[in-house]
């Protein structure tokens, strides 16, 4: 393997780590919905927590060895369409997780809120926020971000 | 480079493909995870296993039917038997058919150990065995990832370029997409060397008679020199769907 493949294989793998991410943290999205107790919220945000991280380092690695793999091959240019629309897919869908993040934090401060009070049963208001549609949507944004950043580096328009 | 530029008609199977693989990956990783972070939490458990069933599993038919669908459309079975199945592809196929097998056993596992649970028997080692084999399972998946984009050993350079013989044939190799374009159409039997030059926007290489040019860059030139016996020898471009696209042919050794 070149050097090139090498980089260009750490950013798939930070891409599918991404992904991975983002498929996992559906899972706790779907799942809370129908929680309303305070200590199986907390129980889900950890495992969101694993999600989080994924999501992150995969953003932060895909467009950082991205943008690597486009100066390095000659084929490639930054200033390409299909890299510069990625970039733009990139802005908005770390913008709407990171957004989705904060939306997703209430119901877990009001989960540890609930436990520290000794209630951690059943609760109206945290079932509003584990259901929150703002965070919700935000999530689908990001993913919806994600699937065409992944679509374009497939049919590469342009290229 | 399977995620560069390919020849029309593999963009579609290959996004199913990277879709269903990251369902599993995503999935492994919540199971895992689920399971490891329950802390006894029942509901956790059951969302652990049923992240295998109901994601982890259609991503992997998903992923593997496609996987097949871009195998086909990429023409490998068309290919001579030296060059078929290059240990990066038998990596992919091997993670994803053993990793079935530990899949199922998981699936298994995990499957008695959340009737248990709906029976109030805790199961903490069978659930544990479910979340080790996601996990290898997920490990299996990253070596494979690297396996498919990376391509290791993804050209058998010709050794025997260096030991050019004093008296060879000349012939110039045209790349672009997707054709060749040789200098000659037939040639003596005898030491034959191969100028390679890429006139296209994408790397390709020259496969003939077991031996192949290294990957070629646009505007780049590579040589190789082959010894040949009277016939007619295939020659291929080994990039991926690219010999299915139109870059093969045959050569005339008189």
């Amino acid at each position: 393997m070149s050097f090139e493949d090498w980089i260009f294989s750490i950013h798939l793998l930070f891409a599918a780590t991404l992904v991975g991410g983002l498929v996992m943290s559906w899972i706790v999205v779907v799942a809370l919905r129908s929680v309303d107790r305070a200590d199986e919220t907390l129980g889900l945000n950890r495992v969101a927590g694993v999600g989080a991280v994924c999501i992150a380092l995969g953003l932060l690695g895909t467009i950082a060895i991205g943008l690597w793999v486009a100066v390095l091959r000659t084929e490639f240019h930054p200033w390409d369409g299909w890299v510069i629309g990625a970039i733009v897919l990139w802005v908005v869908a770390t913008a709407a997780v990171l957004q989705s993040f904060v939306e997703y934090r209430k119901s877990g401060a009001k989960a540890r809120q609930l436990v520290a009070s000794h209630a951690p049963g059943p609760n109206t208001e945290l079932v509003a926020l584990n259901r929150t549609t703002t965070g919700l949507l935000l999530r689908a944004l990001a993913s919806a971000a994600v699937v065409l950043i992944v679509i374009d580096m497939i049919y590469k328009p342009g290229a | 480079m399977v995620a560069a530029i390919r020849a029309s008609g593999q963009d579609f199977p290959l996004l199913l493909h990277i879709v269903g693989a990251t369902l599993v990956f995503g999935a492994l990783l919540a199971s895992a995870s689920c399971i490891a972070l329950a802390r006894g939490q029942v509901r956790l458990l059951r969302i652990g296993y049923f992240s295998l069933l109901l994601v982890a599993l259609p991503g992997w038919i998903l992923m593997r039917l496609s996987g097949e669908w871009v195998y086909r459309k990429q023409g490998w079975d068309d290919l001579p038997d030296s060059l078929r199945d290059p240990s990066w592809l038998r990596i992919g196929f091997g993670v994803a058919d053993w990793g079935a097998v530990l899949f199922v056993l998981a699936l298994v596992l995990g499957g008695i150990a959340v009737r248990r649970l709906r029976r109030g028997q805790g199961t903490p080692r069978l659930l544990q065995a479910t979340m080790g084999l996601a996990l290898v399972i997920a490990v299996g998946y990253v070596v494979a990832v690297w396996a498919m984009t990376g391509k290791p050993n993804y050209v058998d350079a010709a050794p025997a370029a260096a030991a050019v013989q004093a008296s060879t044939n000349a012939v110039t190799v045209t790349a672009s997409e997707f054709r060749f374009q040789l200098s000659r159409s037939s040639v003596p039997a005898g030491a034959t060397t191969f100028t390679v030059v890429n006139r296209g926007k994408v790397a390709h290489n020259f496969w003939i008679d077991g031996k192949s040019t290294p990957q070629v860059s646009p505007g780049s030139r590579a040589k190789i020199t082959v010894e040949l016996g009277a016939g007619r020898h295939l020659y291929v471009c080994t990039v991926p769907g690219h010999a299915n696209a139109g870059m093969k042919g045959t050569l005339t050794v008189q």
